[in-house]
């Protein structure tokens, strides 16, 4: 873990993921006003001492919205990648494991899925289920768990044939303790790098989703519905679009950052 | 040649089939039947006539049935008729294909003729002022989503600079112009639009460009090229990118989901009467024949640029079609 500290890239996303995490779990006490409050005398208020990153069409708090709008984006994000890397992780080791027909048969579901340009999937499948924010995580989750699948299996077949493995099997290891003693902890490393990118990427469909209208709801704020609220005054409110989109590349980029980082200390 | 081609398409039928029972049962997730758009808001319909209808809808079948009869049908490309207008859907889809599939096109060219150079010329001093660069502007462009550059630009060029139009295809006295001016009117249109994609998509590829010609130029036969006294321009494009441009080709196919699944954004916001955009308006009309079509079409396009690329990289490296299995 040194390593990937001495990457002062790494350290700044991570520096910069800390902070976030900090102004996710204490929205309530940094926000200046209630995201909520609807004031519409305010409404699209340019940025002032009183309103640092100005009002929205319902006049409510900018600043205030993006900090609460963090929750929920990360939220989504960890999640969303968590299903992820549940789902991807089984798939893999049961397909690299076993290897023959269910190998192959999970291999061509990958496969399958990965063919689905992945808006057009979320895209369908939301509308019919109905966008909130659990079915937005799940719905993102079961959509990108393929990369880590893959990535897994991969692992698994290299390592299956390693001294340490073929011995802990003449040793008697059950398959169930060969997997998850013996394998999964040796092939954490590329699924830890996968996840980390793949936090970036969910926070980045959520955004999508959110800005199409079928993402996080308003009025709970999300940085992709703060985007869509502020395009009916696209070119007058710069404010409403600058902010939200800054947040989004900022955070996804360091996750991305991180992510390199942790990928080139593993080597 | 012909055998890998044969093996490829083998290889395919599989993947072919989980498309559409995937396509399939999404459709089924959906809760009420497609009788009830019909009969629901008509007070007359008897529970004989919902009966009938099931019937002449095969609705009244086993599931694998249903999907058996429906697979039948997109097989030859049938996809029903739209909810909304009545209309077919393939004539839909085949109306809009072509908007998305040349803007797609012409995106990918360009990305692929700046992002190439971006990469060679990152590559030849890794680490230098240059590389750092476009390392910096590669990640930023990964990061950034694509559809608030798309906003951006329409608020700075459109909106305040007024220097492109922001919405359609065409002007408002575009029938009246003639054959050359109509062309650069929607060629002046397609600037932003293609100009955000073409950014969105120039991250990825530079980067797999950069790392592949680094790669290449660490080869024994590079050295030999140098010792022997040839050009730097020779060595890095004649005997170096040739070499590194093989993954790209792969890059490439693999990138087309991203682009496709990009059109329904960008068609949505620069308003493009494109597949994506038909797309987002179905899935917001809960129209589900017009969706499940897209979806299926979508993962096929899918597919078919994959192989493309497949062939396209057995065609250029003689190693993949002869060897292994």
């Amino acid at each position: 873990m040194a390593a990937v500290f001495r990457n002062r890239l790494a350290a700044t996303g991570a520096a910069v993921l800390l902070v976030l995490a900090v102004v996710a779990v204490c929205a309530p006490w940094l926000a200046p006003y209630d995201p909520l409050a609807v004031n519409l005398p305010d409404a699209l208020l340019p940025p002032s001492p009183a309103h640092w990153l100005g009002t929205d069409p319902l006049g409510r708090d900018v600043l205030s919205r993006l900090i609460w709008g963090t929750r929920i984006s990360l939220l989504i994000g960890f999640i969303a990648v968590g299903v992820a890397v549940v789902v991807g992780t089984a798939v893999g080791l049961l397909a690299g494991y076993a290897g023959g027909r269910l190998d192959a048969a999970l291999m061509r579901l990958v496969d399958t899925m990965l063919a689905f340009p992945s808006i057009f999937l979320l895209l369908a499948v939301i509308a019919i289920l109905e966008p909130n924010i659990y079915n937005i995580m799940a719905v993102i989750g079961l959509t990108s768990w393929m990369g880590v699948a893959r990535l897994v299996r991969a692992e698994i077949l290299s390592l299956k044939e390693r001294d340490f493995v073929l011995a802990a099997r003449a040793l008697g290891a059950s398959p169930v303790r060969l997997m998850t003693r013996h394998l999964l902890p040796n092939a954490i490393g590329p699924v830890l790098v996968a996840a980390t990118l793949g936090v970036g990427g969910a926070i980045l469909t959520e955004s999508v989703l959110s800005y199409l209208g079928l993402g996080v709801q308003p009025p709970t704020p999300s940085w992709g519905n703060i985007l869509n609220e502020g395009r009916v005054a696209l070119g007058i409110a710069w404010w409403l679009t600058l902010t939200p989109g800054l947040c989004i590349l900022v955070t996804v980029l360091a996750f991305n950052l991180l992510g390199e980082g942790i990928r080139d200390g593993l080597k | 040649m012909t055998a890998y081609l044969l093996r490829r398409l083998l290889g395919l039928i599989p993947v072919l089939l989980g498309i559409t029972l995937i396509s399939f049962g999404v459709m089924k997730l959906a809760p009420g039947e497609p009788t009830d758009a019909s009969l629901q808001f008509n007070p007359k319909a008897s529970l004989e006539a919902r009966e009938r209808m099931e019937r002449l809808l095969g609705l009244d079948q086993p599931l694998h049935r249903q999907y058996l009869r429906w697979l039948g049908r997109v097989a030859r490309l049938d996809f029903d008729r739209s909810f909304r207008d009545g209309r077919l859907v393939t004539d839909q889809v085949l109306e809009r294909l072509p908007v998305t599939v040349t803007i797609n096109l012409a995106a990918l060219l360009l990305v692929f003729g700046i992002a190439v150079p971006l990469g060679v010329f990152a590559a030849v001093r890794p680490g230098g002022v240059f590389d750092r660069l476009t390392t910096v502007l590669v990640f930023i462009g990964y990061s950034a989503p694509g559809f608030w550059l798309a906003l951006l630009a329409i608020a700075s060029f459109g909106v305040t600079l007024r220097w492109f139009p922001v919405s359609g295809l065409h002007a408002i006295d575009h029938e009246a112009l003639g054959l050359l001016r109509r062309g650069l009117d929607t060629a002046w249109h397609l600037v932003l639009p293609v100009g955000v994609m073409t950014f969105v998509g120039l991250a990825g590829l530079s980067r797999y460009a950069r790392s592949g010609m680094i790669e290449v130029l660490r080869q024994d036969y590079i050295r030999t090229a140098r010792a022997k006294g040839l050009s730097e321009r020779r060595i890095l494009f004649h005997h170096g990118l040739r070499n590194a441009l093989l993954p790209i080709i792969t890059i490439l196919g693999l990138a087309l989901p991203d682009l496709i699944a990009g059109s329904v954004v960008m068609e949505t916001i620069f308003s493009i009467p494109g597949m994506g955009r038909l797309f987002y308006d179905a899935v917001m009309a809960r129209d589900q024949n017009v969706v499940m079509a897209l979806v299926t079409v979508g993962a096929l396009l899918t597919l078919l640029g994959n192989l493309l690329a497949d062939l396209a990289y057995a065609y250029a490296d003689p190693r993949i079609r002869v060897g292994r299995r």
